[in-house]
């Protein structure tokens, strides 16, 4: 009976989850309910952006919860990132110093955009002509830069 | 999350009111903010839509026959018909009115530059026909029963419903009006009227029916009861005479005036609705009523909210703003900006989970044990082994807190059904230690034996005896004991004083909100009026250059004969 054992077997989220479980909830069904959404008219490229940005905050409700808060506990901050709750890899790039804000991971590979350097949302604000507008492709961002 | 946040298209949005523009906030929301007022709010405001009453449209409240009543010596011709005017050819006039360009009388300092007044313009009051309001020359109002021929400057107060009604569409067609443009000549105006500080004459949307022309029916308001004029608080009764044509105006004197300056002015005086007897108040700034709100007061005003509204501190600020359930509350704005709205929020939160924290950590001392020995003293018995006992209680709740190991419950099955078989006076003798291991902080004779300390509910030795043995034992034993320490009870006393500080801490500051929300509809108020003002002051420009393109008598009176013959509406023309 392997399907039993597994079960039995499944830890229980650490203590602290509770607080947590109605809002990772919401998200969980935002996302579903973007990941569903028709995307007859939309621009190809703007299909994911809802995925993306909920990914994003999401992300980053959980990375503050733990980092600025103190709010949940290492074992379920570490859990959540197992159970992909959140993206360990973005998060670690909020860490770093002008990474702050980050959107997205897309956004500074340099690789997949077409100018070969990292994206327009990335730079910032004061570095704009006056006025100008910009949407990245990858995720929508409007702007991600620490000094924004 | 994304759906919510997105703006709608602006091509459903109507246009927003006269003073609101509108604010992206950081979270990417649109708000609404009022410069004048200081209001924000993330409901787009809309102008009031004007109900569908006669009067509520400039372009459809005409129910008298087409006449270009913008002219004022066409309307005094179209006056001059129905003298006096049938009830129903009342609803005529009302709007495109004006204050007297010298309209500045005030009660302060009595209208000593200007002391003649007279009926100007006139409004039927809707409802009550035959009774219109008149507008003076000087902004001032009264009541006039065509009927009975009788005018009140005092206004009847079965009027009064329908006057302010009046009043509120003048309020509202602001919206649709023109803006403060005009301001400064407005300001200029006011200081060149010489020596009376608070300009009275604000009145708007008074028909257009000049009474000046000596050859139209009068109104003549006359003080034939001077007795009354003794008693201020007498309302003032005026009568009007018999209207005839062509007779010259009769004019108030400057000692009638004082007169009923006196006699509404001791109304007015402490009345808020002072602008229903006839002035409207200063037109000064203002506004500066005393705001008793610190800042620290509109955080912790913020923070009330959240807490009353029962904000999960968990949850995201996203959360809080697409729910939108806090927006309507006053202590909401209380706040300016978002900015300040979610850096407090962010306060909020960290300090309310800390402290669910520490309750928390409070309420894990609660051992764990303890649900679990009074379940073990209630069904243990040594006839059941520890495999058979948990299969048959394990729908309890102390079988299933994750707090205890399954182990650690084994373990104390056993032990507790060893101890079942030992001798009362050993169990006695346990029980005894255990007490005394307790301090007398936490057990005195103050304890009550239904509330003993977790540390001797959560120990195997308080569930080995009877309860009917054990509680008469431990009763006798808590008799002996002394009472508390005394700074136990200080520190119950100190806590019950910050309680009582928060709590009085917290009235005070709602009290001034309130406070500040008064002044704030105030100043609201205030702009209101300040718009009626200038409104009043663009008619009476527009009226200086009809009158500039007056039409002369003759022809007019055979215009007249045409429009008698052909009825038809023609609004237009009051613009
Ligand atoms: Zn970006
Ligand atoms: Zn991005």
């Amino acid at each position: 009976m392997p399907a039993i054992r597994a079960a039995s077997k499944r830890k229980p989220p650490p203590e602290g989850f509770t607080d947590i479980e109605e809002d990772l909830l919401i998200f969980g069904n935002k996302m579903k309910d973007a990941q569903n959404a028709p995307t007859d008219n939309i621009p190809k490229h703007q299909a994911q952006w809802p995925v993306f940005q909920i990914s994003h905050q999401r992300s980053r409700y959980i990375y503050e919860l733990y980092y600025e808060k103190e709010a949940i506990s290492k074992q379920l901050y570490d859990w959540l990132l197992k159970n992909n709750y959140a993206d360990a890899l973005l998060i670690a790039k909020w860490k770093k110093q002008g990474y702050e804000k980050l959107c997205c991971l897309r956004c500074v590979q340099t690789k997949e955009t077409n100018f070969n350097s990292t994206c327009i949302c990335r730079v910032p604000k004061a570095q704009l002509k006056e006025g100008q507008d910009v949407q990245c492709v990858s995720c929508g961002c409007r702007g991600c830069a620490s000094c924004d | 999350m994304l759906k919510s946040t997105y703006v709608p298209s602006p091509a459903v949005l109507q246009p927003l009111p006269a003073g609101w523009t509108e604010h992206k906030a950081p979270t990417g929301h649109t708000y609404y903010y009022n410069a004048e007022t200081k209001e924000s709010t993330y409901k787009r405001p809309v102008a009031v839509p004007a109900p569908m009453k006669p009067m509520d449209n400039y372009h459809q409240h005409q129910v008298v026959p087409q006449i270009k009543l913008s002219d004022p010596n066409v309307a005094n011709a179209f006056m001059a018909q129905f003298a006096p005017p049938p009830p129903q050819q009342q609803q005529h006039g009302g709007r495109g009115g004006f204050g007297g360009p010298g309209g500045r009388g005030s009660f302060q300092s009595r209208p000593r530059p200007q002391p003649v007044d007279k009926p100007r313009s006139k409004v039927a009051i809707p409802g009550h026909e035959p009774w219109v309001l008149v507008y003076t020359k000087y902004g001032r109002r009264f009541a006039y029963n065509s009927a009975k021929n009788a005018s009140y400057w005092r206004i009847p107060e079965k009027l009064m419903p329908a006057i302010l009604e009046l009043d509120k569409e003048r309020i509202r067609l602001k919206a649709l009006g023109k803006s403060l443009d005009e301001k400064d000549e407005g300001d200029k105006q006011k200081s060149a009227a010489g020596p009376s500080p608070r300009p009275a004459t604000h009145e708007d949307e008074a028909p257009a029916h000049d009474y000046d022309s000596s050859e139209y029916e009068e109104v003549e308001v006359t003080d034939d009861e001077g007795d009354e004029q003794e008693d201020g608080n007498a309302p003032k009764r005026q009568r009007t005479e018999e209207p005839t044509e062509n007779q010259g105006p009769v004019e108030f004197t400057e000692a009638d005036i004082a007169a009923q300056l006196a006699a509404m002015g001791a109304d007015y005086a402490d009345d808020e609705e002072g602008e229903y007897y006839g002035y409207d108040e200063e037109m000064g700034e203002g506004g500066d009523a005393g705001v008793l709100l610190s800042e620290q007061d509109t955080r912790e005003l913020f923070k009330d909210l959240l807490n009353d509204f029962n904000i999960n501190p968990y949850s995201p600020w996203e959360k809080l703003i697409e729910e939108g359930k806090v927006f309507d509350d006053p202590r909401y704005t209380v706040l300016g900006t978002t900015r300040e709205r979610k850096e407090v929020w962010e306060e909020w939160s960290r300090a309310k989970i800390q402290q669910l924290k520490e309750m928390r950590a409070k309420e894990s001392k609660k051992d764990p044990k303890i649900p679990y020995l009074a379940l073990l003293q209630e069904k243990a018995t040594p006839k059941l082994y520890w495999p058979e006992f948990k299969r048959k209680y394990k729908k309890e709740e102390a079988m299933k807190d994750t707090k205890l190991s399954d182990k650690d419950r084994e373990k104390l099955y056993r032990e507790h059904i060893n101890r079942l078989k030992m001798p009362q006076s050993q169990l006695k003798a346990d029980l005894k230690k255990l007490l005394e291991s307790v301090a007398l902080s936490a057990l005195n004779n103050t304890t009550m034996v239904s509330h003993l300390p977790p540390q001797v509910l959560g120990d195997i030795r308080y569930i080995s005896l009877d309860p009917q043995i054990r509680d008469p034992f431990v009763e006798a034993y808590i008799q002996g004991l002394g009472p508390p320490p005394a700074d136990d009870q200080l520190a119950q006393e100190e806590e019950d004083e910050a309680a009582k500080k928060r709590r009085e801490e917290r009235k005070r500051r709602e009290k001034a909100l309130e406070e500040r929300e008064r002044a704030v509809a105030e100043e609201k108020r205030r702009q209101e009026k300040k718009v009626r003002f200038e409104r009043a002051k663009l008619r009476e420009e527009e009226r200086e250059l009809e009158r500039a393109m007056q039409v002369g008598k003759k022809g007019l009176q055979s215009q007249l004969g045409v429009m008698d013959k052909d009825a038809v509406m023609d609004d237009a023309a009051l613009m």
